[in-house]
């Protein structure tokens, strides 16, 4: 690998030296200072995402997106390296294994109280307690306030991405409104949305799908940019519309109309792969349980026909090792299993089947499963259901609410299921997606070396290393196949240039492609 | 019966002009797959294409032609529409006419759980339902039809009250037939007009249902519909599709709606002389 040590000394110096030697003196992120904008609207297709306290959103990326306009994390990103939130510096400890963060000293919560090192050390504690969906805590062996400014936080092993999965994803709450809160995410009063960010929520309607963000005058990286920000519900299909009529001033757009919203005026952003979308396997059921079934499911789907197809050239084949070509972490060598029906159909016969006139039969039984998918899903589901038809599996494909799929995927209530997630930037992702206890895991445990390396890698601070592990963890997860990725969607926001919106390194957080960072709103001082 | 009801709708324009729709649209159902030589799911690489010669209706999202889907959606509206026709017509019947017949607290009892019925709207359970259940065809048929008996019981049993106090049937009981017999003999040969539009009110709500299923996203995925055309071209209204994608689908769901509408007004005139546009010397 020629390219393999410039590769890992940009890695290691993202992750570990850039940051804080990037930060002499508590310096922001906000963007250069430009008209102020009275009013800047955003449509969503979907609406309501949840309210935006840290336990009360709903667990996906706009969810995340809505409540990072309130709450804050200690370290943050732009759309090239981590950048100073409510720590001005921080530094990796290797003696005994810490992080010390120097925390800003003027930043006030919404309600006019002192941030402090104590409100930190009370989140993690809290989330011990009360697990935050996002951030995988446990890592934090302890926390502790140094001084009214100062925290450290002592890590339980090695973590390498610890900025990225936990300082930079979980919110910090304010001690003094939290310290009572037991049932956190049934706590919904105004109390529940007072966080130190740049905007404060004014007006959130489940029922329209509807929030309204005003400035928080207070703020203390700079000047909120937008006096109010509105997210909108309007349907897809009426939001290329929508921006030209100006009822919008930034949404995702369809790749279809990319070069007319152009044309209008608009700018458009776009961002290389880094939603995976798969199919979802129920490893635990007969025959799914079978490696060798799952890899004839993988020869009996032509990934790049779906690409080409189902989204019309808009999206890039799957790998099977779920990170993909354009990744700097990406295994070239990762067992690909090009289309070869003959192939599937050789390997469900060695499993005892035989195929009788359609479709495969064992003991008298029909070789027949179900394919579970949210509505949106349907001509993914149908080309699946087809192709997996045409080897000779009997599909019984339904599509269901959104959140209908996703509490039968989590219930293990299913035998196939067409599903996503984004966030493959990282490869801290290939734990949370394979190991991981959430809904849109694999939840896989059953591959000792696999599950070994998916820990390891977590703790191993040298990148070469890392690296090396990340290569073998595709290879055995693209063998194992618990979940198989099918394609990563290509994705378009245009917007009107009032806001300099752009991609976040690595997506916004935890890897949320979505680009609204909450620093685009911010003018500085 | 001295009033024809097959003369009736013979003579009606709207008649005719529904029997001609819906014979046309029986047509598109029966030789889909002579009419057309694509398969209506098999996707393509061909996308979001114009009409041209080779797809008289251009392709939808994923390469499927649309002249296809729309011939096929009619075989899906159609069997849907027909089946529950028939099946909601026999408790219709059955209630209806025991209730009639019976009479007593056996018909209070029909007629409360009919009205109890008719109270909650139909569409409203049957998306409730079919949201939960997700129906396939089969499914969907009896679903419907299940929800859709109450209406024709009532007017049945109003229809076999009258009959029932005709000569002829009290004449049958003074010879001892039987409640059985009178219902198989006297009543429900002679309710034929009234069978006719509850039939074709069933088959209409039926077919309406199915598309409105469809266009919510909760039908049958792997079932060709008018409603999920409309669902998905609606999805691509900013590319102007609509041409020949939206429009097609809706014509072709409103005009067999209209055509249904026809033969029942048609047939609902042999019932009510007021509905008819001439008096008969």
């Amino acid at each position: 690998m020629p390219a393999a040590p410039k590769f890992l000394s940009k890695i290691a110096i993202i992750i570990l030296v850039i940051p804080p030697l990037l930060l002499p003196a508590c310096s922001n992120d906000a963007v250069p200072t430009s008209p102020q904008v009275e009013s800047y609207t955003i449509a969503d297709s979907t609406g309501d995402w949840g309210f935006p306290s840290p336990y009360a959103s709903y667990s996906r990326g706009p969810g995340y997106v809505r409540m990072s306009f309130v709450f804050e994390t200690l370290v943050w990103k732009n759309a090239a390296a981590f950048v100073p939130q409510l720590a001005c510096k921080w530094s990796y400890n290797s003696d005994d294994n810490s992080y010390t963060f120097e925390l800003q000293q003027n930043v006030k919560w919404q309600d006019g109280t002192d941030f402090t090192a104590d409100d930190v050390v009370f989140t993690y504690n809290y989330t011990k307690a009360h697990p935050y969906q996002w951030v995988d805590n446990s890592i934090v062996k302890s926390a502790q306030a140094l001084d009214r400014y100062t925290v450290k936080l002592c890590l339980g092993k090695p973590y390498a991405p610890f900025l990225q999965n936990v300082a930079g994803v979980q919110p910090i709450l304010p001690k003094h409104i939290w310290g009572n809160v037991i049932a956190p995410e049934e706590f919904l009063t105004p109390d529940a949305v007072i966080g130190t960010g740049p905007y404060i929520l004014a007006d959130y309607s489940k029922a329209r799908g509807t929030y309204l963000y005003k400035t928080n005058d207070n703020y203390y990286l700079g000047k909120p940019a937008v006096d109010e920000i509105k997210f909108v519900k309007i349907a897809a299909e009426m939001t290329p519309a929508a921006l030209k009529k100006g009822i919008v001033d930034s949404a995702a757009i369809p790749a279809e109309v990319v070069d007319d919203i152009k044309a209008a005026g608009f700018i458009v952003i776009s961002e290389p792969p880094s939603w995976n979308g798969k199919l979802s396997i129920n490893f635990k059921k007969e025959p799914l349980s079978s490696k060798k079934f799952r890899q004839a499911l993988a020869y009996a789907i032509d990934r790049d026909a779906l690409a080409r197809i189902v989204f019309r050239g808009n999206a890039v084949s799957g790998s099977p090792g779920m990170m993909p070509s354009t990744s700097l972490w990406y295994n070239p060598d990762t067992p690909q299993y090009e289309y070869d029906p003959a192939k599937a159909q050789e390997l469900i016969e060695g499993l005892g089947y035989t195929l009788q006139s359609e479709y495969f039969t064992k003991d008298g039984q029909p070789l027949k499963l179900s394919l579970i998918a949210a509505a949106d899903y349907k001509d993914v589901g149908q080309f699946i259901a087809r192709q997996l038809e045409q080897v000779g599996i009997d599909i019984d494909f339904q599509t269901l609410e959104a959140k209908t799929v996703d509490a039968r995927v989590g219930a293990w209530d299913f035998d196939l299921s067409i599903y996503g997630h984004g966030g493959i930037f990282d490869p801290s992702i290939l734990y949370r997606m394979i190991l991981g206890d959430s809904f849109n895991s694999a939840r896989y445990s059953q591959d000792a070396e696999l599950t070994r390396l998916l820990n390891a890698q977590l703790s191993e601070m040298n990148a070469s290393k890392r690296k090396d592990m990340v290569f073998r963890i595709q290879e055995l997860y693209a063998e194992d196949l618990p979940a198989l990725t099918l394609y990563y969607p290509k994705s378009h926001w245009a917007h009107d240039g009032s806001i300099p919106l752009y991609y976040t390194m690595d997506g916004v957080a935890v890897g949320v492609p979505i680009p609204l960072n909450r620093m685009s709103f911010v003018q500085e001082k | 019966m001295h009033i024809s009801l097959k003369k009736e709708i013979k003579q009606s324009q709207s008649g005719k002009a529904g029997i001609i729709i819906l014979l046309v649209m029986i047509a598109a159902a029966v030789f889909a797959p002579l009419l057309s030589r694509y398969d209506p799911m098999q996707q393509s690489t061909a996308p979001l294409l114009a009409p041209s010669f080779t797809h008289w209706l251009g392709t939808n999202q994923v390469g499927q032609d649309i002249w296809s889907q729309l011939l096929y959606g009619a075989r899906t509206s159609l069997m849907v529409g027909f089946g529950v026709g028939v099946l909601s017509l026999i408790p219709s019947i059955l209630f209806g006419v025991s209730s009639a017949l019976i009479g007593g607290i056996y018909d209070k009892i029909v007629m409360r759980i009919a009205d109890a019925f008719i109270v909650i709207p139909m569409i409203m359970v049957a998306i409730l339902v079919a949201a939960y259940i997700r129906p396939d065809l089969f499914v969907l048929v009896l679903l419907l039809a299940a929800l859709s008996w109450q209406g024709g019981a009532r007017m049945i049993r109003a229809q076999a009250l009258s009959l029932k106090e005709m000569g002829h049937i009290s004449a049958a009981r003074t010879f001892g037939a039987g409640l059985f017999y009178i219902a198989r003999k006297h009543i429900v040969p002679d309710l034929g007009p009234i069978l006719l539009v509850e039939f074709i009110y069933g088959v209409k709500r039926a077919v309406f249902i199915e598309a409105g299923l469809a266009f919510l996203g909760i039908g049958d995925p792997m079932l060709v519909s008018w409603g999920t055309m409309m669902r998905d071209a609606m999805k691509f209204s900013y590319l102007n599709v609509w041409v020949w994608w939206l429009v097609p689908a809706g014509v072709a769901l409103s005009t067999t709606i209209i055509g249904l509408t026809f033969i029942s007004h048609a047939a609902e005139s042999v019932l009510d002389p007021r509905l008819r546009g001439e008096v008969v010397a």
